[in-house]
Order: structure tokens, then sequence, then C-alpha cells
């Protein structure tokens, strides 16, 4: 006989795994939809949930130690930090953690997000992750050391402006023209000239490795694709993300890489998942978009399905995207790379501009440089016609 | 409750209008201004907003006293 709790659409008991942005939104959007259930979180930093996005912009650049800070939680949760997950019983509706307990569910929110993907094991190799990550880039930066910074993403650019800021001699190591991939050939390009300005250093590589060693004690090497050997006291990778759902392998859901859901955030009726480690239906196929905009909004469709099923309202996310770096500011709303030259809808090449790209399918992409535009303004940029 | 704005910390996203739009909107310089400081504990639907507002900024520029 099942007990009262498991009867379907009787919700008890709400457990969120993932403390981070998505999270944390999760709870405030069960509280919100008037759950007043046990509402358990588990997070396996020991610091409160905090604005990712921060770490490499003004914590970075400004040594601004509270721009990463979020709100205190009102959600009124167990919070459960320090620990990590370890397997999910999704029959038993059981949740296992690294310390022993075993947590019942009637609803499961699974937001453990993304690590840093690394290129090699040595510890020499810094990533750029979580708060300790960036408090740890920040003390090292202090004594000016030569730094390397590979890949050529919003991520790894950033931390290359952050250290040139901090008095670093830098070099990128980038596959291709920085952001390209990203964002496309023209904003790669204004971004790469303001950087090579500030004395960037680019190199160009398919592809780089990672060996200990060179003329200091501590230092590390860069191998790139023809050879060449790098040195600096300081290598920093910022090469993508890998999702953290190794977790779950025991559950069936998946083994690794992407958790997929359905357009309500769902995995199933009782376990959504939101953020960086979900990938979801978009316009174009079932993509991941680890963003913090992306990880919010995924978190209020996902968790109102676990309430109301199926008459919650399903996602309908346009990216929102923003980068600061090398004394320019960008905020973009739509799915990017775009192609070809923008049109301008404000002000011009080489100044603050606000700019358009129409997709072929009638959508469009709005981006602002160095150009202060609410989001609802840029979001309705998108849908002119240029 | 009141919200309480920290201007120099505002980037202007603009996420937080649009999670409490009967608050709070963004002028046409992108400046953030806000429509209600004080909100009655009674009011819940703008409770919610206010408090959905300060979680959404990326940059702490927002809090609730």
């Amino acid at each position: 006989m099942s007990r009262p709790t498991e009867q379907a659409g009787r919700v008890d008991r709400v457990l969120i795994v993932g403390n981070g942005i998505a999270g944390l939104t999760a709870a405030d959007t069960l509280r919100g939809a008037g759950f007043e259930g046990d509402l358990t979180i588990v997070g396996d930093e020991t610091h409160a949930a905090y604005s990712r996005p921060a770490l490499s912009k003004a914590l970075l650049h400004d040594g601004d130690d509270l721009s990463h800070e979020l709100a205190p939680p009102t959600h009124g949760a167990t919070e459960l930090l320090g620990v990590r997950a370890t397997g999910l019983d999704v029959e038993r509706r059981r949740v296992a953690l690294d310390d022993g307990t075993d947590l019942p569910y009637d609803r499961l929110v699974i937001a453990t997000g993304s690590r840093a993907r690394r290129l090699s094991d040595l510890p020499e190799e810094l990533t750029l992750r979580g708060l300790d990550d960036a408090l740890h880039l920040r003390s090292r930066l202090a004594e000016k050391p030569s730094v390397i910074v590979v890949g050529g993403g919003p991520l790894g650019m950033e931390i290359a402006s952050g250290c040139l800021a901090a008095g670093s001699q830098v070099t990128l190591v980038s596959q291709g023209v920085p952001l390209l991939l990203q964002l496309g050939p023209h904003l790669g390009e204004v971004f790469t000239a303001a950087a090579r300005e500030r004395g960037l250093t680019v190199v160009d590589t398919e592809y780089a490795r990672l060996e200990r060693g060179g003329a200091q004690a501590g230092a590390s090497r860069v191998v790139l694709d023809d050879g060449t050997v790098l040195e600096a006291d300081l290598v920093v990778t910022a090469v993508g993300d890998v999702p953290n759902t190794e977790w779950l392998a025991s559950s069936g859901l998946v083994t690794s890489g992407p958790l997929t859901v359905d357009s309500r955030g769902l995995v199933r009726p009782d376990v959504a998942a939101a953020g960086d480690l979900a990938a979801f239906p978009t316009p174009y196929g079932i993509r991941r978009i680890p963003l913090w905009s992306s990880a919010i909004e995924q978190s209020k469709v996902a968790a109102a399905a676990l309430i109301r099923g199926q008459e919650a309202p399903t996602l309908h996310f346009q990216p929102y995207f923003w980068t600061e770096q090398f004394g320019l500011s960008l905020k973009a709303v739509g799915y990017m790379p775009v192609v070809g030259p923008p049109a301008y809808v404000d002000g011009g090449p080489g100044g603050p501009a606000l700019m358009r790209w129409a997709r072929e399918d009638g959508t469009g992409v709005a981006a602002a440089l160095n150009y202060r535009i609410p989001i609802p303004r840029l979001r309705r940029v998108t849908q002119q016609a240029a | 409750m009141r919200i309480v704005l920290d201007r120099a910390r505002c980037e202007g996203h603009g996420l937080c209008e649009e999670a409490a739009p009967q608050l709070m909107h963004l002028d046409d310089e992108g400046e953030l201004v806000l429509d209600r400081e004080e909100i009655s504990v009674t009011d819940s639907a703008a409770n919610a907003e206010a408090n959905a507002a300060v979680r959404v900024c990326p940059v702490a520029a927002l809090r609730i006293a």
C-alpha cells in the first residue's frame, strides 16, 4: 500500500540538489506558488549562493568583494551545505549524500550545475568556476605573475582582461579569433581589437596541452599545435564546462553529459532539472544554455511544473548575455553567434552602439555595446525590422 | 519592507524590471527608478515581486531592508 505522500498530486517534501541560482530560484518559486511543505536544499559548497557572473567581472577586475553576494534566502528551506549528492533512486524517491544520509522526496529538483572542463590533472592548472577559484586567482594576481589564459570564449577573455587590469603580462591562447564561436565574427573582431590595444597577446592554435615546469618553480608550460612552447608563472584555462550529472548514473536518467528535460523542465513528472546541466528545447534544437538568466528562467518554469504539472506554462526563453572586458560592456539578447555585419539602430562603429542582426527565420539578435539600455527595450529591438 | 538600491552597483541590466514591473523600471537613460520603495507586509503580490527582483540582480545592487 502506498503512503499518502507517494500518491500523485500530494506534495509534502521537495528536495533541491544544488544551491546555485537555479536551486535558489526553484526554492523561491515553490514558496511563491504557495508550497508550504518541507523544503530542503543541498549544496556542495559551504558558501551561501552567490552570483557566478560577477566572479570573473567586478570581483576580478575591481577587487569588489560584494558584487557576487546575493540577498539572504527567504525560502525557509533546510539548507545542507558542504555535502554532495552521490546517488538517486527514482523508484524509492531517495537521494543519497556523501555524508551517508539518504533523503526522501516527493518532488526533486536537480540543479547541480556544471564544473570547469580541464586540460590536465595538474594542480598548476587554474580554472575559474566557483567563488573559491576566483578568490584564489585574485590572490595569486597580487604578485603580478605572467599569465597564460587558455580559451578564447567569454570567460577566458574576462579572465584575461582581469589579469591585465591587475598588472600582469597576459597571453591568450585561442582556437581562432576570440569570441568568434560564441558571438560571431563582428563582435569577435571588436573585442579582440580592444584586447590587443590594451596589451593582450593573442595566440591562435588548434589545440593546447599543459605541462608542468618552466624556468621558475611552480611555473607551467602550454604546448601549441605546432610544437611552440609558452611559459608563464600562472596558467588559467577556460575551455568550457562539464555538467555535474555523474551522480545520476545509478538513476537511469543519464550517465554523463547534459540531462535532457521537456519544455517544462521535467525529466519525469516528479523530477525537474534546471540550470547549467539541463538541455532543453529551443527553436534551434535541444540545447544547454549555461547563462545566469537561463538558469533563472528554466528554474521558474520547472518549479511550477513540479507542483502544477501540465497546467504549468512551458519555457519560452530568449537568451540574455552580457560581458565586461577590456573597457567594453556588451549586453545581448537572442540566440548567438550571429553572422555578418550588424545594422546600427543607434550609434555606429567604434563608439557606443545599439546593433541588430536579422535572422532568416524572422527573429533577431540585439546587442548594446557600451550603450546603456534596459533589457525590455533590448528585447523589443530584436523584433524590429532593421 | 523597503527596497534599497545601491546605484553605484547598478549596471542597468533591467532583469529586476522584468521581475517586478509594478515596482521599478529603467528610464530612457537606463537608470533604475524605484516606483515603489515601501511595501506593506500585507501586500503579498508586491512582496513576492520585490523578492524576485532582488534575487535576479546579478550585481547585488538591490536589497530588502
